[in-house]
């Protein structure tokens, strides 16, 4: 299991990663058979992944690119078929 | 007087002495100006085939006429055998494909890569030729179809990128997915010279920007409109592209071939962008059970109706204030939220959300941060009386963040030391 150990680690990791984490830790507690020292660890661990993919969340906004404008968008026509405006 | 001047100049002062061109480098010029002409990479060409010759190798060759002018034609080997038509004198046919010059002859002809019936054979009839023999060849079989990443993180989209079709993509992945990024490809997504702007765009998206995922997209349009997503070429992209392709083309009712390639087929362009990604929307609630459910694991791990926490568990337990009547609420506020998030109003989110901060203050990692420590001897059992110890005996004191080994050096009864 990956430790998540700090903030600037968790800004870095994917969002899918920091919530499959999170499952696991859930899971782990739940299970019941680690020490208690240990759960309390990865209970912070927990409220840590928690906050970072929460603020991903709220933080995040689509990046959108576009492929350098070649010679077929330079010839791109009207198309009013599309109904666009 | 004229003609004398004429001739005067011509005797007297030659022109500079004409570049001679081997023929071979005529030829070439010729060859590169027709090169150079992107209408002639993609012709459609309508005509009347006569003299067609089979030779030995294989390929086809034969001249288009119409009434007033002729071209040479040629249909190599591969694309005969993959033709629904074998060129016969007199027949009326639409060939597509380019124009090249052939160096040797000094001639140019059509390169055809696909032949098909004029007139009789519409549109329909070529589509569902089109249909069974790549079908035979396999490329629509489910087996071929491969899954999507479920969490991509670079999404290419090849369409238009004038129209709704980029807007809609945009706006559904701004609201359902806004952790991804979207690269566009941008193609003419109709017209005779859509399919090999279409197979371009994809080529260059999955060779340049490394996307785990694209989508091929255009919205409704006539059969004719739609055309380019029907192109063998097209379908051969699809089929080819190394990773996952999702395509949406046209409203429900509109099924290309470009469609029956794809890995996923979705009804519309929108379809298409919210079936290529999870919805993020449900992440809050989704995390936040996490959490509770994280809070209820460690509560449950210091609860005395367990019997079998450890001893450093039940005490650390009887620091928290007046736990028995907030585990309690806690418990059942926690029952309430597991019950209330089937519904996930925001309403009952809210109160999970409370209930989350409750437990976290339940937890004796939120007691030791705010300062309190747990004393400890050798044999591990918790101090709470001086007289359980003796000036010199050795202590373990666990802190928020750690322990600390200390020893004994004088005892005194009350805790007005706190309050001081």
């Amino acid at each position: 299991m990956t430790e998540p150990t700090s903030a600037d680690d968790l800004a870095a990791r994917p969002f899918d990663e920091l919530v499959g984490e999170l499952q696991r830790i859930v899971q782990a507690l739940e299970a019941g058979n680690l020490p208690l020292e240990e759960s309390i660890a990865r209970y912070k661990d927990a409220l840590r992944l928690h906050a970072a993919a929460e603020a991903r969340l709220r933080d995040a906004e689509l990046t959108i690119s576009q492929l350098g404008r070649g010679l077929d968008a330079a010839t791109e026509e009207a198309e009013p078929g599309e109904g666009g405006s | 007087m004229t003609t004398d001047s004429d001739q005067a100049t011509l005797w007297e002062a030659p022109s500079p002495a004409p570049r001679i061109l081997r023929v071979t480098d005529l030829n070439r010029r010729v060859r590169a100006l027709l090169d150079g002409d992107p209408a002639l990479a993609d012709v459609w060409v309508e005509g009347e085939v006569s003299q067609p010759s089979y030779p030995p190798s294989g390929h086809c060759f034969f001249t288009l006429k119409d009434a007033a002018s002729q071209v040479k034609a040629v249909l190599f080997r591969e694309e005969l055998a993959r033709a629904t038509i074998r060129p016969e004198h007199g027949m009326q046919v639409i060939c597509h494909g380019k124009v090249r010059a052939y160096e040797p002859q000094g001639t140019y002809q059509v390169y055809v890569e696909s032949i098909t019936p004029a007139g009789a054979g519409d549109l329909h009839q070529q589509y569902e030729a089109l249909r069974a023999r790549l079908a035979a060849e396999g490329l629509f079989e489910a087996g071929r179809k491969r899954a999507l990443p479920r969490w991509p993180r670079r999404i290419g989209v090849v369409t238009s990128p004038v129209g709704v079709v980029w807007r809609d993509i945009g706006n559904v992945l701004r609201r359902r997915y806004p952790i991804g990024e979207l690269v566009l490809s941008p193609s003419i997504v109709q017209g005779p010279t859509a399919a090999g702007a279409i197979v371009r765009a994809l080529e260059r998206l999955v060779a340049e920007q490394g996307v785990d995922l694209v989508i091929l997209a255009r919205g409704g349009g006539s059969l004719e409109d739609l055309w380019s997503f029907n192109d063998e070429r097209v379908v051969r992209a699809v089929v080819a592209s190394p990773v996952p392709v999702v395509v949406g083309v046209g409203h429900e009712s509109d099924v290309t071939l470009a469609d029956f390639a794809a890995d996923l087929r979705a009804p519309t362009p929108s379809a298409a962008a919210e079936q290529a990604v999870p919805d993020l929307a449900q992440f809050p609630a989704i995390l936040d059970r996490l959490r509770d459910r994280a809070s209820a694991a460690l509560v449950g791990r210091l609860a005395d109706r367990r019997g079998f926490l450890s001893q450093e568990g039940r005490a650390l337990g009887r620091l928290l204030p007046d736990t028995s009547a907030a585990r309690q609420r806690a418990a059942e506020l926690l029952d309430r939220g597991h019950r209330a998030l089937g519904g996930r109003t925001a309403r009952e989110r809210a109160t999970l959300t409370g209930l989350a901060d409750g437990l976290r203050a339940l937890s004796p990692v939120a007691t030791l941060e705010r300062g309190y420590a747990v004393a400890r001897l050798g044999d591990g059992s918790i101090v709470r009386d001086p007289r359980q110890v003796s000036v010199g005996d050795g202590l373990e004191v666990v802190v928020a963040r750690g322990t600390l080994s200390t020893r004994v050096e004088t005892t005194s009864e009350g805790n007005e030391e706190l309050l001081r």
